[in-house]
């Protein structure tokens, strides 16, 4: 995913004359060549995510359409009223790609890890938060959200959906397989184990890669008994205020697969954290007996 | 002081007794470097105020909108009357500024927050360089505003991206001294790549002459501004409880009447 959307980011500045791209030191080695060639546009801009935020939302409006890339804790955190006043409240249109999603640096410790970014980005009004779960998704998903003029967030995750990759629309939730006893949400690289989960079962399964805007519709409109399963590669319940809005008026059951709300103090594999945490197939099937029984 | 500066510092009491709110001693010790910005310095006016070409004025120390609101409205941006219901719930017009509330432009930025503004007038200089417009872009910094590190990433971008047609203009209003030691700031400022001036904040004429001398030389531009924090009344520079307070019906008489005698 992250080869892809710098092999983008290269065309982008290539072709477009008013596009700009931040990289917070890391990616360089793909895109050598644009950063030799249109160094007034593509840069290694520095390592200070705070005021590189404020800068971008000047070039966006002083016209430009500016991309940063960087790792996500620092792009989400460490930038917070940046994200608030400088970009959301002003209304700017940059664009802003992070690697690292949740766990992806499991040896570099709580530093590294972001599970808190989908609930942070979701408190912002207007912040677009996109999390495709394959290269392509990515693609499709920046080529439809880069120039909306609003700040968009893209998570990039090292740990992509291997069996599946589907047609995403922007703001829009994706009905991969149809059921009637209870819907499944699949929220970015989950959606292979939730499919292979829920193969034999008579369920929904809709798949998420745009987290804000919520598509509110499209699970009000599936979602006929209220029973759901909420699978997301982050901290635990960030969705449920959008599914309790979509479902307001109606009983609704929830149950969850994701990050627990705790400080991860721990290192090993990524292998090791999701089986730590419970963030696997073998929980979305129990999950899901319970939510069925 | 000149008859058209006590206009504009009554004007921004007249809006401050309107609003209930806003800081008068920061607003009094930047009138005049606005003033002159706008009337002699900017290629800007109302008409071009959504020009692609324009200069551009950001307003980094956020405690200065009322000294901006003041002198748009002598330049014809705002008339008086749209500040009468200033602060209230629909208004547009308040200490802080909104830029998505003025589709006709005026309002640059949302001034209210430190260190927000030097950073984004540092990407607008860039975006007028990569573009090849002839904009310059003005930001008014606070002295203690300099506390904030996004001031200083700022400055590190635009000496090393060559911007010399940003500069801040810092109210050294003397405020960071009660807060911390700054140091040299002419030093710092120059060891980060800029060009820096030094020079009365309150002296209109020796402001211009700064601004209009500047080199096209890859460096960009600081002015350490020397300022008194209230000047033009004497309450004002006198008693630190204005530095937020609003005056009353009664305050605001006396303190116009101090301004005249100023």
């Amino acid at each position: 995913m992250r080869r892809a959307f710098l092999n983008r980011v290269d065309r982008m500045i290539r072709e477009e004359e008013d596009t700009v791209f931040f990289t917070v030191d890391i990616g360089m080695w793909t895109i050598r060549d644009i950063l030799s060639v249109y160094p007034e546009r593509a840069m290694n801009v520095g390592i200070y995510e705070d005021g590189m935020f404020g800068i971008a939302a000047g070039l966006a409006a002083g016209g430009m359409v500016p991309t940063i890339f960087g790792i996500q804790p620092y792009l989400i955190e460490r930038t917070l009223e940046q994200i608030k006043l400088d970009f959301a409240y002003q209304r700017l249109g940059v664009n802003v790609v992070g690697t690292g999603a949740a766990v992806d640096y499991p040896k570099y410790g709580y530093s590294h890890y972001c599970a808190e970014d989908a609930g942070i980005l979701k408190m912002i009004p207007e912040a677009e938060l996109i999390t495709p779960g394959t290269a392509k998704e990515f693609l499709r998903l920046y080529d439809q959200a880069y120039r909306d003029g609003r700040p968009s967030f893209f998570r990039v995750s090292d740990h992509p959906n291997k069996n599946h990759d589907i047609e995403v629309e922007f703001g829009k939730a994706s009905i991969v397989q149809k059921g009637a006893k209870a819907t499944v949400i699949a929220v970015s690289v989950l959606l292979d184990d939730v499919l292979e989960a829920c193969e034999e079962e008579d369920v929904t399964v809709l798949y998420y890669t745009t987290l804000a805007p919520f598509d509110r519709d499209t699970l009000r409109e599936v979602c006929g008994n209220g029973k759901m399963l909420v699978c997301e590669p982050h901290f635990s319940g960030v969705l449920d205020y959008d599914i309790l809005q979509a479902m307001e008026g109606r009983n609704v059951q929830i149950r969850h697969v994701g990050f627990p709300r705790e400080i991860f103090r721990n290192y090993g594999s990524y292998e090791d954290k999701l089986r730590h945490y419970h963030v696997n197939q073998e929980k979305i099937r129990e999950e899901l007996q319970q939510l069925l029984e | 002081m000149k008859e058209k500066l006590k206009q504009l510092r009554k004007r921004c009491l007249r809006l401050s007794y309107i609003c209930q709110d806003g800081n008068l001693q920061s607003a009094f010790s930047c009138m005049e470097i606005i003033w002159c910005l706008y009337d002699g310095v900017m290629n800007w006016s109302p008409e071009q105020a959504l020009d692609k070409n324009r200069d551009y004025f950001i307003v980094s120390k956020g405690q200065a909108t009322l000294a901006l609101y003041a002198v748009l409205i002598e330049k014809g941006m705002f008339s008086e009357t749209d500040f009468d219901g200033m602060g209230s719930f629909q208004s547009r017009y308040c200490i802080q500024t909104d830029p998505t509330k003025f589709p006709e432009g005026g309002i640059e930025n949302a001034a209210g927050s430190l260190g927000h503004g030097l950073p984004i007038a540092a990407g607008l200089a860039m975006a007028a360089k990569i573009k090849k417009r002839p904009s310059m872009v003005y930001v008014l910094a606070g002295d203690g505003e300099f506390c904030e590190g996004t001031m200083w990433e700022a400055c590190l971008f635009a000496a090393g991206k060559k911007l010399d047609n940003l500069c801040v203009i810092i109210d050294d209003n003397h405020s960071v001294e009660a807060m911390i030691d700054m140091g040299d700031m002419r030093r710092k400022l120059e060891s980060f790549g800029f060009d820096v001036f030094e020079a009365e904040g309150h002296q209109e004429e020796k402001l211009k002459e700064v601004f209009l001398n500047f080199a096209a030389n890859g460096r960009p531009k600081a002015v350490i501004a020397d300022t008194i924090r209230g000047y033009g009344s004497r309450t004002l520079t006198k008693e630190e409880i204005w530095f937020h307070k609003a005056p009353n019906a009664q305050e605001l008489s006396m303190l116009c009447r101090e301004v005249d005698e100023f």
